[in-house]
């Protein structure tokens, strides 16, 4: 019967150790055992929670999650664009990832400044965001298109179907999940790539509640953002994996 | 003869190139047309004078970076690695540490920088550890499925023959594993450089991080654009080298 | 009188699958005897269980009813001792060692120092000379498995399994493997037990053929193979081994 309401012993252990990190966390921050600079588990959560704070936060969390959002369909639809582009166009290959990578190596902070040339201020963490994005899709997308095997792509040419048909009809379905997988990997880079632009000048969001918080030495503050980033990540994360398994399941 | 080989040797560098060429080309472009102040936004020729005039500047922060990076990586690896190997070992530790990973994963990494600089201070050393935080990730992740992805049927055939647990890990699991360790460390070497800088700029030591924030905030824009390019290209070169290991190692070992 | 090898004695195995509730018996009631130097092959459809009993030897599985004891001992202790030689379909060769070094595998994993000599030997017996530096990936299918059947033999084992070791085979190659490796087992004789779905193969290669029905398996017929050994390939034309093959054909058939 036990073995009923516990089905599963990793789902214990996994419970068992999540629990465990934040009791160490909790004892930690109580008795400063790390210094200032770690506050404990509650002292955080109160921060973050308290009503008047509400604003502060929603505010932030809206800045942020608008920017990477924007950046992540920019990227995402460049990044579909120029893989599509290549399977039509098979000579741009070599190039193109050549391209990708490079624009991918561009050290994100160096990216800032570039961006507030080119676009304006408020629209830089997007433009951050979209890089990193773009170059996962792209990656993945690519991987997606060219998974079709040998046998269907003659069948295709047997049956005199051009390289754009052929794209429509067999590698663009084949690439799917692949796409879906690309996405949800994304996501992350899209937040980093938000938080990171906001320093550059943005009015408010996320990035600039750590930068604040940082020059400003407030601990909880600090923590609290920190805490929201990675709600932020987490609820995607869950989000996109569910979307995920129902691409799998329709297209292969 | 040494005509056509030129030729080739040029097309195919276009092949590859042109989606740099074009970059510069717009960038030269851009500038032009707007007519714009070096500080604002400078020139392609304008940023590489500022390399060539001035080398030992640029040299001896990249090779801050790129120390801090290379350290922090192996350090990241080699301790994502311990760790995989140890949960393979274990189921027990591997049911209890993999919900905490997945979560603090999902932390992004540049928001903790400055709380860890805040508990171990602004200097080199804490920089090298965030560097080894946020490679260790993947090469926990990848070697922790490596070991698990044996070629079929090798599990049965060593317990068949009656190998001890430390066997199969040194003769099956972890050269099974090896080649998705190469592409953690593909990974990883990207994430490294770029956590190198990240961290410098917040935390004003030296490396091309801080040069790069130093130079922003003196507008001497061209070298802020200088380090960029040099950041750039360091991360290029890792890429390009840990590809090529990467595909070295799958051809090795599968 | 030939000493018994192997001792199955009314074994039963049953496994839960996740989601279902009851349990699915793979094999019931088995009894069976393997005497020293029999090559005794098993034979069924797919899903008879017949690789269910060759990991009950093995000891990759142990019986939910019943015994198997191995020349007196259980399964697991033969293995610790390093007596048993396997060669699986999945011909389960490292992709990072050479065809050399995976025939030597056993010896290292036994902790036995490497007899180059008779690594060599087992290379030219399986008739791979040549081919020590190579790696699996540069193989055909054919060759895979003689490194398989190499490394099955090389801690001289007391007793060999092998299941549908030629399965991935075509009819061709497979055909060519069976009369090697009669070859090669008279130069032994090693107690062995085939796991085949493949009549004419167990009726060229085995001393003794058990008939199994689907799942639940069960001995539906045992048959003696007549032919003295050496085995020609000649035998396969003859009557008496066609009959022999009709026989236990329809003995399958009426499995179903």
């Amino acid at each position: 019967m036990l073995s009923q309401i516990f089905p599963n012993k990793n789902f214990i252990y996994g419970i068992l150790g999540l629990t465990s990190f934040f009791i160490f966390w909790q004892i930690i921050g109580h008795f400063q055992l790390a210094g200032l600079s770690l506050p404990s588990l509650t002292d955080v959560l109160n921060f973050l929670f308290d009503p008047e704070r509400h604003a502060l936060f929603i505010r932030a969390i809206g800045a942020t999650f608008q920017s990477a959002v924007m950046g992540f369909l920019a990227g995402a639809l460049v990044g579909i664009f120029l893989a599509s582009s290549v399977q039509i166009l098979p000579i741009l290959k070599n190039g193109s990832d050549r391209f990708a990578a490079v624009i991918n190596s561009v050290p994100s902070i160096a990216l800032g400044p570039i961006f507030l040339i080119l676009i304006d201020r408020e629209a830089t963490p997007a433009g951050v965001a979209s890089i990193h994005v773009f170059f996962i899709v792209y990656v993945s997308m690519s991987s997606g298109l060219s998974s079709a095997s040998r046998e269907h792509e003659d069948l295709f040419t047997i049956f005199g179907a051009s390289r754009i048909k052929q794209f429509w009809s067999l590698n663009l379905p084949y690439s799917a999940p692949a796409i879906v997988s690309g996405l949800r990997l994304s996501w992350p880079a899209a937040l980093i790539g938000a938080i990171i632009g906001e320093w550059f000048g943005a009015a408010r969001g996320i990035g600039i509640l750590i930068i604040n918080a940082m020059q400003n030495f407030q601990i909880n503050l600090l923590w609290s953002a920190v805490l929201l980033a990675a709600m932020m990540s987490l609820l995607f994360f869950g989000l996109m994996t569910f979307f995920e398994r129902l691409t799998y399941q329709r297209f292969r | 003869m040494e005509n056509k080989i030129h030729k080739n040797r040029i097309i195919s560098f276009i092949n590859l190139n042109w989606g740099i060429i074009l970059i510069l080309i717009l960038w030269e472009f851009w500038v032009v047309v707007n007519d714009f102040n070096p500080i604002v936004m400078p020139s392609p020729e304008g940023v590489l004078l500022d390399l060539i005039q001035n080398p030992i500047i640029y040299i001896e922060n990249s090779a801050v970076t790129f120390s801090i990076a290379v350290v922090g990586l192996f350090g990241g690896m080699l301790i994502g690695t311990t760790l995989a190997i140890m949960t393979w070992f274990s189921p027990l530790l591997s049911g209890l540490i993999n919900p905490t990973a997945v979560l603090l994963s999902s932390v992004p990494v540049v928001s903790l920088i400055p709380i860890i600089a805040r508990i171990l201070g602004y200097n080199m050393a804490t920089e090298i550890i965030l560097v080894v935080i946020i490679t260790f990730f993947p090469s926990f992740v990848f070697t922790t499925a490596g070991l698990r992805a044996l070629p079929p049927g090798s599990q049965d055939l060593f317990t068949s023959l009656g190998a001890s647990r430390i066997s199969t890990l040194k003769k099956l699991a972890l050269p099974a594993a090896f080649p998705n360790l190469a592409i953690a460390l593909r990974l990883a070497a990207a994430h490294a450089i770029l956590a190198a800088m990240i961290a410098e700029f917040l935390m004003g030591t030296n490396g091309l991080g801080y040069l790069f924030a130093v130079t922003k905030q003196e507008f001497l824009t061209e070298r802020a654009f200088g380090t960029s390019v040099i950041a750039t290209v360091i991360s290029v070169i890792a890429f390009l080298a840990s590809s090529h290991f990467e595909n070295n190692v799958k051809k090795r070992f599968t | 009188m030939s000493k018994v090898s192997i001792l199955i004695e009314n074994v039963t195995k049953s496994f839960s699958i996740k989601g279902n509730k009851e349990e699915v018996v793979a094999v019931e009631g088995i009894t069976l005897s393997v005497m020293q130097s029999e090559f005794v092959a098993l034979l069924g459809p797919s899903g008879c269980g017949k690789s269910t009993i060759l990991r009950l030897i093995s000891s990759l599985e142990t019986p939910t009813e019943g015994t198997v004891n191995i020349n007196g001992q259980l399964p697991r202790s033969m293995v610790s001792k390093h007596s048993l030689g396997v060669a699986f379909q999945d011909h389960a060769l490292l992709p990072w060692l050479s065809v050399w070094d995976n025939i030597a595998l056993p010896l290292d994993l036994a902790n036995r120092p490497i007899d180059t000599n008779l690594v060599n030997s087992l290379v030219d017996l399986v008739g791979l000379r040549g081919f020590e530096k190579a790696r699996p990936k540069q193989l055909s299918g054919g060759m895979r498995q003689r490194v398989s059947i190499a490394r099955a033999l090389i801690l001289s084992p007391e007793v060999l399994l092998l299941d549908e070791p030629f399965g991935a085979l075509d009819a061709v190659t497979r055909r060519l493997m069976n009369i090697e490796l009669q070859r090669i087992w008279t130069l032994q004789q090693i107690t062995t037990v085939l796991v085949t779905h493949s009549v004419e193969e167990a009726v060229f290669l085995a001393d003794r053929i058990f008939v199994l029905s689907v799942r639940p398996g069960k001995i539906i017929r045992e048959v003696l193979i007549p032919f003295d050994r050496p085995r020609d390939q000649l035998i396969m034309r003859s009557d008496e081994f066609h009959h022999i093959v009709d026989e236990l054909t329809e003995a399958l058939d009426s499995t179903e």
